[in-house]
């Protein structure tokens, strides 16, 4: 294992080197002019000019380029265009507010939808499948923005139940994150447990459960014991994949919840054309997915023994 | 398909995770919550002054600020040589950190500034023993020679460009020297420290707009120990003598700012007619400022800011469309609150410093060369319809480039032509351009900066209007850097343009068509006309007053006639405030938390 997963890594050098060139190009070709946006309008030739040589933009691409590789290689993106702030600073500062707004719903979310899955696929057929089934497709028909406008203005400004908006970190800051977790999991549970049930649907209909049936193993242990560790593969690979992102947040909920977190900073970034910050942030989410893929390869083995990392 | 009974485990997990989910969402919250949003609460009798950021400032350096977030945090900060006169209009400078406005030579060249000796930095750490130290005439040339360092203001040096003898040399040779220019050494012949609060400011030429730029929060003054205590984190650890301190400095999240015990300033004691039956002469001679501390949540999305607003936990906010719609209307008697919200809440309206308008490119061969195809446009736009449908009446239109507010503007000018919407004369001016009702005429394509859902509503609305006399409009709709490259190098053919006011002269609104100003310059049309160009040079530093208004005429008269641009309207701003608010009057050069006063008993009822 330990061979594989250090082929795995030297892996993720070309995959990062691609990523890189790849934001590279884009942002020298479709993005924002960072220096005519800070500038703004009637900027003369001189300012434009100076400011270019200030931030580095007056140095010949390839140039520009290799200091970007650097960057990566010591982890060092600099400062934003926009602020002037360290770019480490500006991640620890809203890396775990996006994390806080995330991370608590993602696992609350994992074991809710999976358990409610598994207990609508277990009832397949039932009033309680086809209820389910209209609720789920009807919640899904609602967009993300809906249920967080709805949900302020109904359960935060109407009930009082919730502060409409704000952060403070530490405990005190929690009041300010129910509202966002409950609508996180309330978007989330639709198309989650669709694809939960069809997984273990695909299971329950397996040979092996009928043979387990057949033998008289009780209906909590085939489905904890069989069903549920079988369509782990799927679960797994479906969570996994959704784990480097939680870093970013979600954008809407943290424009409408005053949420200052990384992922209201990634769009004011490409507003701006901040390109310090998009370079440390996509090569940020690079490096994570990569890792979490090889994580996710090496827990497939850990749920099912057929699998082997060789 | 028949079913076994529910697995008990399964059940147990279900059951605990609704609760679970249950427990979080039934409990009852506090209804304010937050640093940011704390309304006054019973038995604390500070006063909390809750605002609200729209979008996020980026720097705080007083040089390098240039979005209007930064500036409304670094006038709080920092204070300045000279300001405005909060009530009075059209606005007057007023000394802030000089103790008197300064005394001018006979031969109008050099100004002599004579500053208050009261006046200490607060406390920080950049300081001996962390104590604040008097601020001084070094401080002043200090700050002045940071403002001209090329290496640090790329923005706004336009503000005094060319007029302190000496200055402009002296930014060449920080450009030279670089991120090293040495202050000790590369001087400003034009200022000149005469003793420790004195100093001495000496023109190029005699110019009565030489001052205006000293109440720009740019020229903020700043304690070098400070700038080099803190060096390239300066601009985000603010150091100054105005009405407030720092408390708490969040970028994204709330910033706390808490009332600067030492400030000198004090509520004026005049303003205009009207202001003292509006309550806005309570505070009269009261030291500033008038609160304790001003909180300011970054809240960047309307309905949050609405709801808070409602709540009683923000005390002024303005309207977005939605809400105007929502809340309010304008009859001619002007805004008023719909009768849900008339006995909680006052609106409040004022006239901005800004003027929008079409920009056509002189140097465009088909509308460039065509004037009565760019006075067809003209009558053919219906910009009061425009302001009436998709600005919720919010706007005036607009006949001259100058704002209601600014001395010289058209509320001076007597007889002045102007471009109302008239589709006969705009069918005839058609006729005179060679396009008989749009024939032959090919589509003409407007510039716009972004994409978003307000501007194609409102490229959408003048395409229908000129479509009516056979003019065909097209939008090209691009991002904001590329239609910067596409206007400054003169490749379009319309655009819609702003300015907002550097300083309340109509100077700075006049040289958005002089000749040299040609673009990449404030003179986005190109247009170039010698007669025009020499009526705004000698219009240019004349005091106000009938003559400097007679030469104003003539230049209307000539861009009436030649219509490089069409002025369309001007903005008035429209606010909410709560009933426990005091002394709120709109002031488009200064930011005016320091002048705002909260009744406390009040809030506290209120939001009960």
């Amino acid at each position: 294992m330990l061979a594989y997963t250090i082929r795995r890594l030297l892996y993720m050098f070309p995959v990062l080197l691609g990523v890189a060139a790849l934001v590279f190009s884009l942002f020298n070709t479709v993005g924002e002019d960072p220096v005519r946006v800070a500038l703004g309008q009637h900027a003369t030739p001189e300012s434009i000019a100076d400011l270019e040589a200030q931030w580095g933009l007056d140095q010949p691409l390839y140039k520009q380029f290799l200091d970007f590789l650097v960057q990566i290689a010591t982890f060092d993106y600099g400062r934003s265009y926009d602020t002037g702030e360290k770019l480490s600073d500006m991640f620890a500062a809203g890396a775990p507010v996006s994390l806080s707004l995330t991370l608590p719903p993602f696992v609350i979310g994992l074991i809710l939808n999976v358990s409610l899955g598994l207990l609508i696929a277990y009832y397949r057929g039932s009033w309680l499948d086809r209820f389910s089934t209209a609720l789920f497709i009807g919640a899904m028909s609602i967009s993300y923005l809906a249920y967080i406008i709805g949900f302020q203005y109904v359960l935060a400004y109407r009930m009082d139940w919730f502060p409409i908006s704000g952060y403070e970190p530490g405990i005190e800051g929690l009041q300010f994150l129910l509202l966002p977790w409950i609508i996180y999991l309330v978007v989330s549970v639709g198309p989650d447990v669709r694809m939960y049930r069809t997984v273990f649907l695909d299971e329950t209909g397996a040979d092996y459960v009928r043979t387990a049936r057949a033998k008289g193993v009780s209906e909590n242990r085939m489905l904890f014991g069989h069903v549920l560790k079988n369509a782990m593969i799927p679960i797994v690979t479906y969570s996994m994949v959704a784990v480097p992102f939680l870093i970013l947040g979600a954008f809407l909920m943290e424009r409408f919840f005053s949420l200052p977190g990384i992922g209201d900073l990634m769009i004011t970034a490409i507003n701006n054309g901040d390109f310090p910050v998009l370079k440390g942030l996509t090569m940020l989410i690079a490096m994570g997915y990569s890792l979490i893929v090889l994580l996710t390869d090496i827990v497939y083995a850990w749920v099912d023994p057929r699998v082997s990392l060789s | 398909m028949t079913h076994a009974p529910l697995p008990r485990a399964l059940l147990a997990l279900t059951v605990i995770l609704t609760l679970a989910l249950g427990a979080c969402g039934g409990s009852k919250s506090s209804s304010g919550g937050g640093e940011g949003d704390t309304p006054a609460a019973a038995g604390n009798q500070k006063k909390v002054l809750n605002l609200v950021r729209g979008s996020a400032h980026k720097n705080l350096d007083p040089v390098k600020q240039f979005d209007q977030a930064s500036a409304d945090i670094v006038s709080n900060l920092y204070d300045t040589v000279l300001s405005y006169h909060y009530l009075k209009r059209p606005y007057q400078l007023v000394p802030s950190l000089a103790e008197n406005m300064p005394t001018a030579s006979e031969d109008g060249l050099t100004y002599t500034f004579r500053l208050r000796k009261d006046v200490k930095f607060v406390d920080d750490e950049c300081f001996p023993g962390g104590k604040g130290r008097t601020l001084n005439a070094d401080d002043v040339i200090y700050s002045i020679k940071r403002f001209a360092d090329a290496n640090l203001n790329a923005q706004s040096y336009m503000l005094m460009a060319g007029f302190v003898e000496g200055m402009d040399a002296f930014r060449e040779e920080t450009k030279k020297a670089g991120k090293d220019a040495d202050y000790g050494t590369l001087e400003i012949s034009g200022l000149q420290k005469v003793d420790d609060f004195t100093f001495t400011m000496k023109l190029t030429q005699p110019n009565p707009l030489a001052l205006l730029p000293l109440a720009a929060s740019q020229l903020s003054i700043v304690p070098r120990e400070a700038v080099e205590h803190y060096k390239a984190d300066f601009e985000r650890k603010p150091v100054g003598s105005g009405p407030f301190k720092v408390q708490k400095l969040s970028r994204r999240g709330v910033i706390i700012l808490e009332r600067n015990p030492g400030y000198h300033g004090v509520y004026p004691s005049e303003g205009d007619p009207g202001d003292k039956e509006a309550g806005l002469l309570a505070s009269a001679g009261q030291k500033l400022p008038l609160v304790d501390e001003v909180h300011l949540p970054l809240i960047e999305e309307a309905q949050p800011r609405m709801l808070k607003f409602k709540r009683g936990q923000i005390d002024l906010l303005g309207f977005d469309k939605n809400n105007f719609r929502q809340m309010a209307f304008k009859d001619d008697k002007g805004f008023h609150l719909k009768p849900e919200w008339a006995d909680k809440f006052e609106i409040l309206s004022g006239e901005s410093l800004s003027t929008e308008y079409f920009v056509y490119n002189m140097d465009d061969p088909l509308v460039g060369k065509n004037k009565a195809l760019r006075q067809a446009i003209a009558y053919a736009l219906d910009i009061p319809g425009f302001i009436k449908d998709m600005r919720n009446g919010r706007g005036v239109k607009m006949h001259t480039l100058v704002p209601l507010p600014i001395a010289g503007s058209e509320r001076e000018l007597k007889d002045l032509q102007r471009y109302d919407r008239d589709l006969a004369k705009a069918k005839e001016k058609l006729v005179e351009a060679g396009f008989p009702g749009g024939k032959g005429l090919p589509p003409l394509t407007v510039e716009y900066r972004n994409s978003s859902t307000d501007t194609r509503q409102e490229f959408e609305y003048h395409r229908a209007k000129l479509a009516e006399v056979g003019i065909t409009l097209k939008a090209n709709f691009q991002t904001f850097s590329a239609f910067l490259q596409r206007v400054d190098s003169g490749n379009f053919q319309m655009t819609i343009s702003g300015w907002a006011a550097d300083y309340p002269d109509a100077e700075n609104f006049y040289q958005l068509t002089y000749g040299p100003n040609k673009r990449p310059g404030p003179n986005a049309s190109g247009y170039q006309n010698p007669e025009y160009d020499k009526l705004y040079e000698r219009s240019r530093f004349m005091p106000n007053g009938p003559e400097r208004y007679a030469i104003f005429k003539q230049m209307a008269d000539i861009l009436y006639e030649d219509v490089p641009v069409f002025v369309t309207w001007t903005y008035i701003p429209v606010s909410m405030r709560q009933k426990w608010v005091k002394n709120r009057k709109l002031n488009s050069m200064i930011t005016g938390h320091r002048f705002i006063d909260i009744d406390v008993a009040a809030k506290t009822k209120g939001v009960q």
